[in-house]
C-alpha cells in the first residue's frame, strides 16, 4: 500500500541523497591539495601566469569563504549553470550535455528496451523449466555473459564484425560525410552505426534480466495458487504465461525502471569503445583532457537521474505489490 | 531452493551443535561440486599471480621487442604496441589485479562486517543512523562516483584501492545486518545474554560464527567486483597507468588501436581472465549458499 507518509519519506531520502551528491561535487575540487585553478592551468598549458590563475579562480567561484562559495555555487546550480568547459571553450557544460545526451538516450534507451523485453521472455522460459538439464546449461551461459566485462566484449566485436568481417562501421555516431537532417540516408547511417553497440549491450544485460525473472518465476512455483491452478487442470502453458509470469514480473519491473534510470550512468564503456558521441564519451574526453567542469557537471547529472529513477522504482514497487512492508 | 537449505541449516545450528567442527568448513565446500570448481579456479589464478610476481619470461616493464608480433614460440602471447611480451605482462599483471581485489576486499569486508553486526545486533538509533547512511551510499551510482574521485585524487594503485574499499561495503553490511537480526532472536543468544556475556563477546564470538559463510560469499563478490571496477577505471584512463594489470593492458589495447592491428593475442587474455574469475565467483558463491544456506546476494 502506498501512503503519503511513505511518499514523504522517499522524497526526503531522494533530496538528502541529491544534496550529498551536490556536496561531493562542491567540495572535491576545493579540498584537493594545491590550487585547483593552478592545477588545471598547469595541466592544460604547462605554465602559470598569475593573472590567469586569478581569473580562473573567480570564474570557478573559488574566491571568498567556503560558505560564500557554496551560496554562489547553489545559486548558479539552480539556474542550470554548470560552468564553462576548458577544452571546448566557450561552450558551457550545459550545452555540451544537451548536445551529447540525445545520442545516449537513443543508444541506451533502445538497448535497454530490447534487453528487458527479451530478458523477461527468456527468464520466463528458463524459470518455468528450472532444474532441467537444458535450463541449467542456458542459465550457466547467462551467468557467463553477465560476468563478461562488456567494454572488452565491445572490443572483441569491433575486431570481429567491423575489422575482420566488415559488416559494421568501426565506430562513430554517423559517417563523417553524412549531412544531419531527416533524410532516409542519414537515419539509415545512424542506425547502422548504433547496431553493433546495441547488440553488445543487449548481449550482456539481457541475461541479467533473465536471471532475475528466472528466480522470481521459481519462487512463484512454490505458491499455493499455482498448485490450485494445476489441480484444476488448467494447461501448463496457460499457468506459465497467465498465472506465474504475471506475478513473477512484479519485482522485475522495478529492476527495469532502475535500468532505465541507469541509462546515462551505464553508457560509459560502450560509447568509449565505439567512439559514440554520447554522455559517456563526453565524460571520457573530459577525464582525459582534465576538463574538470565537464566531469563535475556530468557526474551531477548522472547522479540526479539515478536518484530520480530510484525514487520512481520505490514508489512503483509499493504501488504494484501492496504486500510489501514499507519503511 | 534457497528456502530448503535455510531449514536444513537452522536444524544443523542447534545449541547442542554450537562448537563448529574445525575442518568441516573447507571439507563441506569441497564435497559440493560447484564450490570445488570455484575454489580450483581461484587457486589457479592465485598461483598465476604468485608465479608472475617472481618469474616472468621477460621483464614486463623494460624488455622491448618488435611491436605487434603475433604469438610464436619465443613470445607465446605475442607482443604489444611497444614490443612488451604480452605473456610476461599478463603473468605480472594478474598478481597486481589480484592484489587490488584482495586489498579492497580486506577494507570493505572489515567495514561491512562491523557495520552489519553492530547495526543488526544493537538495533535502535545506531541501526537507524547506520542504515540511512547505507541507503544514501547505495543510491549514489558507484561508477560515476569512482570516476570523479579518481579524477581529483592522485592516481596510484593505493588510491584506487582506498576509493574502491570505501565504496564497496554498503551492500554487504545490509546482508550481514539482516542475518544478524534473525540470529539475535535465537534462544542461544538469549541464553548468552542471560549468562552475563558482554555484547562485544556475543557479537564477535557467537553471532560471527553464523554470519561467517555470508561474509565469505561477500568477500568473494567484493574481491571480483573490485578487480572488474579497477579494470574499468584503468580502461577509462583513471588510475596508475604505469602499473601493469588487466585494466591497463586493456586501456593500452584500446588506445593504441590494437583492433586495427587485429592483435587478438593482446586483447583476449585480460578479458577472458576477468570473465572466468567472474564466473568462478558466481559458482563458488552458489556452492557456499547450497552448503551453508543463508541468503547470499551478489553485488
Amino acid at each position: 500500500m502506498i501512503t503519503s507518509r511513505y511518499i514523504a519519506r522517499r522524497t526526503i531520502y531522494a533530496i538528502i541523497t541529491a544534496f550529498v551528491a551536490i556536496i561531493i561535487n562542491f567540495l572535491l575540487p576545493r579540498i584537493i591539495p594545491g590550487n585547483p585553478a593552478a592545477v588545471i592551468l598547469f595541466a592544460n598549458y604547462h605554465y602559470l601566469p598569475v593573472g590567469k590563475v586569478k581569473l580562473l579562480e573567480s570564474e570557478f567561484g573559488l574566491q571568498g569563504s567556503l560558505l560564500y562559495q557554496f551560496e554562489r555555487y547553489m545559486i548558479e546550480l539552480f539556474h542550470g549553470n554548470l560552468g564553462i568547459s576548458f577544452s571546448n571553450y566557450p561552450a558551457t557544460v550545459t550545452q555540451l550535455i544537451e548536445s551529447h545526451l540525445p545520442w545516449t538516450l537513443y543508444l541506451l534507451g533502445v538497448s535497454t528496451l530490447i534487453s528487458s523485453v527479451l530478458g523477461v521472455f527468456l527468464g520466463r522460459l528458463i524459470g518455468w523449466r528450472a532444474g532441467s538439464k537444458s535450463e541449467s546449461a542456458v542459465s550457466s551461459i547467462f551467468i557467463g555473459l553477465t560476468s563478461l566485462p562488456y567494454f572488452w566484449l565491445a572490443i572483441i566485436f569491433l575486431l570481429l564484425f567491423a575489422f575482420d568481417i566488415p559488416i559494421f562501421p568501426l565506430g562513430g555516431t554517423y559517417s563523417i560525410g553524412a549531412v544531419p537532417g531527416f533524410s532516409l540516408t542519414y537515419l539509415e547511417n545512424i542506425v547502422d552505426h548504433s547496431l553493433l553497440p546495441i547488440i553488445t549491450i543487449v548481449l550482456t544485460t539481457a541475461p541479467a534480466f533473465a536471471l532475475t525473472m528466472r528466480s522470481t518465476m521459481i519462487n512463484q512455483n512454490k505458491e499455493d495458487y499455482l498448485l490450485m491452478a494445476k489441480a484444476k487442470g488448467i494447461p501448463q502453458r496457460i499457468i506459465e504465461k497467465q498465472y506465474a509470469a504475471k506475478n513473477a514480473i512484479l519485482p522485475v519491473t522495478t529492476h527495469i525502471v532502475l535500468a532505465f534510470g541507469y541509462i546515462v550512468a551505464g553508457a560509459f564503456f560502450v560509447e568509449v569503445v565505439f567512439s559514440y558521441q554520447g554522455i559517456g564519451y563526453l565524460l571520457y574526453t573530459a577525464v582525459t583532457s582534465y576538463d574538470y567542469p565537464v566531469v563535475d557537471g556530468v557526474f551531477l547529472m548522472i547522479t540526479i537521474t539515478v536518484i530520480i529513477a530510484n525514487f520512481i522504482a520505490d514508489l512503483l514497487y509499493a504501488y504494484l505489490d501492496p504486500r510489501i512492508e514499507l519503511r | 531452493m534457497i528456502g530448503n537449505f535455510e531449514v536444513e541449516s537452522s536444524q544443523k545450528l542447534t545449541p547442542e551443535n554450537l562448537e563448529p567442527e574445525r575442518e568441516s568448513f573447507i571439507h563441506g565446500l569441497w564435497i559440493n561440486q560447484k564450490a570445488r570448481y570455484g575454489i580450483i579456479v581461484f587457486a589457479i589464478f592465485i598461483g598465476i599471480g604468485v608465479i608472475g610476481h617472481f618469474y616472468t619470461p621477460y621483464n614486463p616493464h623494460f624488455d622491448l621487442f618488435k611491436s605487434y608480433l603475433p604469438p610464436s614460440y619465443a613470445h607465446l602471447l605475442g607482443t604489444d604496441y611497444d614490443g612488451h611480451d604480452v605473456l610476461s605482462q599478463f603473468l605480472y599483471g594478474t598478481g597486481v589485479s589480484l592484489y587490488v581485489g584482495a586489498a579492497v576486499a580486506l577494507i570493505a569486508v572489515f567495514i561491512g562486517t562491523l557495520v552489519g553486526l553492530i547495526s543488526g545486533y544493537y538495533g535502535g538509533f545506531v541501526d537507524n543512523a547506520l542504515m540511512r547512511f547505507v541507503d544514501i551510499l547505495l543510491i549514489l551510482p558507484t561508477f560515476p562516483l569512482l570516476v570523479i574521485l579518481s579524477t581529483y585524487l592522485k592516481p596510484t594503485i593505493t588510491s584506487t584501492i582506498l576509493i574502491l574499499g570505501i565504496l564497496s561495503w554498503p551492500f554487504m553490511s545490509r546482508v550481514i545486518r539482516s542475518q544478524t537480526l534473525t540470529i539475535r532472536e535465537r534462544p542461544f543468544i538469549k541464553a548468552a545474554i542471560l549468562s552475563g556475556m558482554t555484547g562485544y563477546r556475543i557479537v564477535f564470538r557467537e553471532v560471527f560464527k553464523f554470519v561467517l559463510p555470508l561474509i565469505i560469499i561477500n568477500t568473494i563478490y567484493i574481491f571480483v567486483g573490485a578487480i572488474v571496477a579497477q579494470a574499468g577505471l584503468a580502461f577509462f584512463g583513471l588510475g596508475d597507468l604505469s602499473s601493469i594489470n588487466w585494466g591497463t593492458m586493456l586501456f593500452y589495447a584500446e588506445n593504441q588501436d590494437a583492433v586495427l592491428y587485429a592483435a587478438w593475442w593482446w586483447i583476449l587474455p585480460p578479458g577472458i581472465a576477468i570473465a572466468v574469475l567472474g564466473i568462478a565467483a558466481n559458482i563458488l558463491g552458489t556452492g557456499i549458499t547450497e552448503v551453508y544456506g543463508g541468503r547470499a546476494g551478489s553485488t
